[in-house]
């Protein structure tokens, strides 16, 4: 059986490099995707359209205004109003041609009233289509306004937060976001390679063809699984060490311990790779259903988006999810060094996912296949 | 004209009676808009907060309560005592720390100077910047109800208020999205697959013996597609007010003509894939790369595109979905009308014709 | 080993109301080379993968090579060959890469494989063409590589499913040739065709028909019992009366 397995072995690597297109999905998929999304990805809400109605015109104001200038939060526009309260009419339209985001209009007593001590209000307003950022824009601007004030009463409130930073002292959401990446090219890869290679066999003829030889579907099985996890292994460190190398994301943990980690977490994608071919009759089948698992993995993962964000349904669905726990492990390995012990229970519920799934699709594959 | 009708007629049955189009035109955009509405959520809030309370007073605890009130920040899973921060995180799996140092009463009494310290997981939470602001806004909503009611320190205060999306939810920014995004894949998709497949069963041939020119092949087969289209648009549009309440505040009838120019669009850049690849297997990659992708990515669908590099913002601008998405969100959060979204739809109208130029040309060329 | 090569009793195939093979019975002399003839959907395919161990019967008894098929299979797998319809063959990889794949399914050790591979190649003509991708190779000598994949292990006996069609005639007189050659040294040839000058170069054939066997003979006594000018009007009158109401289309 060991000659058959290594013969499964060198034919899948054969045909893969000489197949244009499965080089083309090797290489420059984990490339193209990691630079695109590397780049594109940026959560940090920054560089808000702020339009500034100033009706006073003081210095004061001026102060108030090149304070929210500062800083990336905000590029602001100064709209040129004379004397009487903005008109509003305005401050909408440019709501509705999408220049501006927020808006703060700025009473023609500003300076007078802060000067005689006096509390002043000015107006905030926000367009609350993207809701995100409408609520972080005003909690931006919240804090502004306390330190503009506390400068200008020349008195600071006692009591203060010092905010720290770990594991990402930059704040870089790209950091966030690179080991997300790599878990879902994982995934998505190795779910379409191993259907579609199986599938395409079947359609061809020649598992038949291989079936009537003394190899048996274990072996078989084994040989391109093997063929896959190799592939895989090889994006992975493509991919991961673009990301080291190109947008300097850090890598504290253990590489070994990562590669175990993602071993045991192709068992259930090569898993699933292995279930649909079982259940469908066409490469083109195949390939739809891989992509619709990827991206329903992904969504319900926690990569795009916090766990504790989705609808209380929804969080149940993602404990069934084992790319959460994949993720959750890279993260921590690869950004705050994080151990076996300090990740126990994801890599166990890794474990039972990756055993359960595997299983029960070998299982399939083989009454299917004899 | 009647060849133009047969030919759509037979598109009709092919798709009718393929389990797959099914499947795409209408269990998937039912699905989609499902997933996305409920998945997607880039709100920051419910942060796991851990606290080390080393004051342990009525003050401290009214601080805390004050936190974990908010929608922002509340406790951990599973309570851990730990005086490190860093321990602390790990161990609770919490994605924040609050130290409160002993004194706090006292400072907080005594109006004198503290500092309270807070330990932000910089790996598990994607915009700490928020964080820091709104950890500082409620501290300062915690001393403001400290004063004496009636109180009015001078400074600034901030009056906020919200136009448009009043209750600020995150669905209604995105699901309107999703119509871009299952319109683009509707057309794109099932275009180049279906010319594709023409060309693999080497019945295209076949039509192109009999009298019809390939430009009646080409609208006869889209013509099904627009349908389809817009049925999908509309299927969406239920969906996102059924499920999740999403206005419409403007005009239906511009969305749809603009929906028509975007339906245009996909479904040349559909053709187009389909002259450029040789099976439909690779078609449909090809498909799903060029339009999926960066409209999902690039378009302002979910990240914003002025924060990306210059060179990606570039990209963004010929990508159709990112003016359509404008349109859509324009039209049903805000009401906004023709003579605002104009610009909008007069970029689509331009990537439209080049789509279709292109589109058209490649297909002749291929088949001549 | 002594005995039929192949020995089959009652073997009948049924999916679910429908019978592809019905009752087949039928023995097979080592040597021979049996013409396995039947119209299109009369069930040789599916016989032919039951012997292969492609697929369980629903009822009856064979043994092929001595070894029982509904419990002996895998020793089967070792000794037979098997081509079928589709030239099942990678064509993204060379003939050699074929050759050499199959050569590691059947256990064939590393020099052991490679002389092989070049003694098919001659055999079967392929070396100007044996580093060539199978996907690139003209019909005919796709055919050859597919004949070389089955017998690449020395099975004796071989199963070919329609193993010319779609081939030139110069091609097929020259497969023949191959196949009496390896009849010669012992190995039993059990092939269908449609072609009845083919079915001429038989030793014995036997006709099936809607799942059942309806005849079984010498080409020379099947046509004089029917006194028919050839195989081929034999076999259209015996075929055409049943044949008429369930052709399969």
């Amino acid at each position: 059986m060991w000659r058959a397995y290594i013969g499964v072995i060198q034919k899948e690597f054969r045909q893969g490099l000489r197949d244009r297109n499965t080089l083309r999905m090797l290489f420059f998929m984990p490339v193209i995707q990691l630079l695109l999304l590397g780049y594109a990805i940026q959560t940090d809400v920054k560089h808000l359209w702020l339009d500034v109605y100033d009706t006073d015109r003081s210095e004061l104001s001026r102060k108030l205004v090149a304070s929210l200038k500062a800083g990336d939060y905000f590029d602001v526009t100064d709209m040129e109003t004379s004397g009487d309260n903005a008109p509003l009419w305005r401050l909408d339209q440019r709501f509705k041609e999408g220049k501006a985001e927020m808006a703060l209009v700025i009473p023609e007593d500003f300076a007078r009233k802060l000067e005689t001590n006096q509390p002043v209000t000015v107006g905030w307003i926000a367009d609350g289509t993207d809701a995100n950022a409408a609520r972080t824009g005003i909690g931006y601007a919240g804090q502004i306004l306390r330190q503009f004030s506390s400068s200008v009463i020349g008195r600071q409130p006692n009591v203060q937060i010092r905010s720290e930073f770990l594991y990402n002292p930059e704040a870089e959401s790209r950091f966030f976001m690179v080991p997300g990446i790599v878990a879902t090219l994982l995934t998505m890869l190795t779910l379409m390679m191993t259907s579609m290679s199986i599938v395409r066999e079947r359609e061809l003829g020649t598992l038949e063809q291989v079936l009537v030889t003394p190899i048996n579907s274990v072996t078989l099985l084994f040989g391109k699984l093997t063929t896959f996890t190799i592939m895989a292994m090889m994006i992975m460190g493509i991919a991961l060490n673009l990301g080291i190398l190109w947008f300097h994301v850090p890598f504290v943990g253990s590489w070994a311990f990562l590669i175990a980690v993602s071993l045991l977490y192709l068992l259930t994608t090569l898993g699933i790779g292995m279930f649909v071919s079982t259940i469908t009759s066409t490469q083109q089948q195949a390939m739809f259903y891989a992509w619709f698992f990827s991206i329903f993995t992904m969504l319900t993962s926690g990569y795009f988006t916090p766990v504790a964000n989705m609808p209380i349904w929804l969080q149940r669905v993602t404990l069934v999810n084992p790319m959460r726990y994949y993720i959750e492990i890279i993260r921590g390995i690869m950004m705050k060094g994080s151990g076996v012990w300090d990740l126990h229970l994801d890599i166990m519920a890794l474990a039972i996912f990756g055993v359960v799934i595997f299983s029960f699709s070998a299982l399939r594959f083989h009454k299917r296949t004899t | 004209m009647k060849k133009i009708r047969f030919i759509a007629q037979k598109e009709l049955y092919h798709i009718l009676r393929d389990m797959r189009s099914l499947i795409i035109i209408f269990v998937m955009p039912v699905m989609m808009t499902c997933l996305y509405g409920y998945a997607i959520n880039m709100d920051i809030e419910h942060i796991s907060l851990a606290v080390i309370d080393q004051d342990q007073t009525v003050q401290s605890r009214a601080l805390i309560e004050r936190f974990y009130r908010s929608n922002y920040f509340f406790p951990p899973k599973y309570p851990v005592n730990y005086h490190d921060p860093d321990q602390l995180m790990r161990a609770s799996n919490a994605a924040a720390v609050l130290t409160i140092q002993p004194g706090f009463e006292r400072a907080v009494q005594t109006q004198q100077a503290f500092e309270l310290g807070l330990t932000i997981d910089g790996s598990e939470v994607s915009q700490a910047a928020a964080v820091q602001a709104y950890a500082s806004g409620l501290l300062n909503e915690y001393l403001q109800d400290r004063l004496p009611p009636g109180t009015t320190l001078p400074g600034v205060r901030l009056a906020q208020q919200v136009l448009y999306n009043e209750d600020l939810e995150s669905a209604h920014f995105f699901v309107p999205g999703i119509v871009s995004i299952i319109l683009l894949m509707v057309s794109a998709l099932l275009t180049s697959i279906t010319i594709a497949r023409e060309k693999d069963t080497g019945t295209l041939e076949q039509l192109l013996t009999a009298p019809v020119s390939p430009g009646q092949i080409l609208i006869g087969k889209l013509l099904p597609y627009i349908g389809i289209a817009f049925i999908d648009g509309l299927l969406v549009l239920g969906f996102a007010k059924i499920l999740f309440s999403v206005p419409f505040v403007g005009s239906f009838w511009l969305l749809m003509a603009v929906e028509l120019i975007y339906v245009a669009t996909a479904l040349s850049i559909g053709i187009l894939v389909s002259t450029m690849v040789p099976t439909q297997q690779l078609a449909m990659q090809f498909a799903l790369l060029l339009t999926m992708l960066p409209s999902v990515m690039l378009s302002g669908f979910i990240f914003a595109v002025k924060n990306m590099p210059v060179f990606l913002q570039g990209v963004s601008r010929i990508v159709p979905a990112t003016y359509f998405l404008k349109v859509v969100r324009g039209i049903m959060l805000k009401g906004s009308g023709f003579a605002v979204l104009a610009p909008q739809a007069g970029f689509l109208l331009i990537l439209m014709m080049i789509f279709l130029l292109m589109a058209v040309r490649r297909f002749r060329a291929r088949i001549g | 080993m002594n005995g039929n090569a192949v020995e089959i009793s009652g073997l009948t195939r049924k999916f679910g109301d429908f019978t592809a093979v019905d009752h087949l019975t039928l023995s097979v002399a080592r040597g021979e080379i049996f013409g396995f003839l039947g119209a299109n959907g009369a069930g040789k395919t599916t016989a032919i993968r039951m012997l292969c161990g492609l697929l369980l019967p629903t009822s009856g008894q064979g043994s092929v090579d001595g070894h029982d098929i509904l419990k002996e299979s895998e020793k089967i797998k070792k000794t037979i060959g098997y081509m079928s319809q589709k030239f099942a063959l990678y064509r993204d990889l060379t003939a050699r890469e074929n050759l050499d794949f199959y050569g590691h399914l059947y256990n064939l050790g590393n020099s052991t494989l490679k002389a092989r591979i070049n003694e098919l190649a001659e055999q079967l003509s392929l070396t100007p063409f044996i580093d060539r991708l199978a996907g690139a190779l003209p019909m005919g000598w796709r055919q050859r590589l597919a004949l070389g994949v089955s017998i690449i292990h020395r099975p004796s006996i071989v199963f070919l499913d329609e193993p010319t069609a779609g081939v030139d005639p110069v091609f097929r007189r020259t497969f023949w040739g191959l196949l009496y050659e390896m009849a010669e040294q012992g190995t039993t040839i059990f092939v269908t065709t449609h072609y009845m000058d083919e079915a001429e170069y038989c030793g014995r054939i036997s006709i099936m028909h809607n799942g059942q066997l309806i005849e079984l003979g010498t080409p020379h006594d099947l046509v004089a019992k029917y006194g028919a000018k050839n195989l081929e009007d034999m076999f259209i009158d015996l075929i055409r009366p049943a044949g008429a109401s369930n052709e399969e289309n």
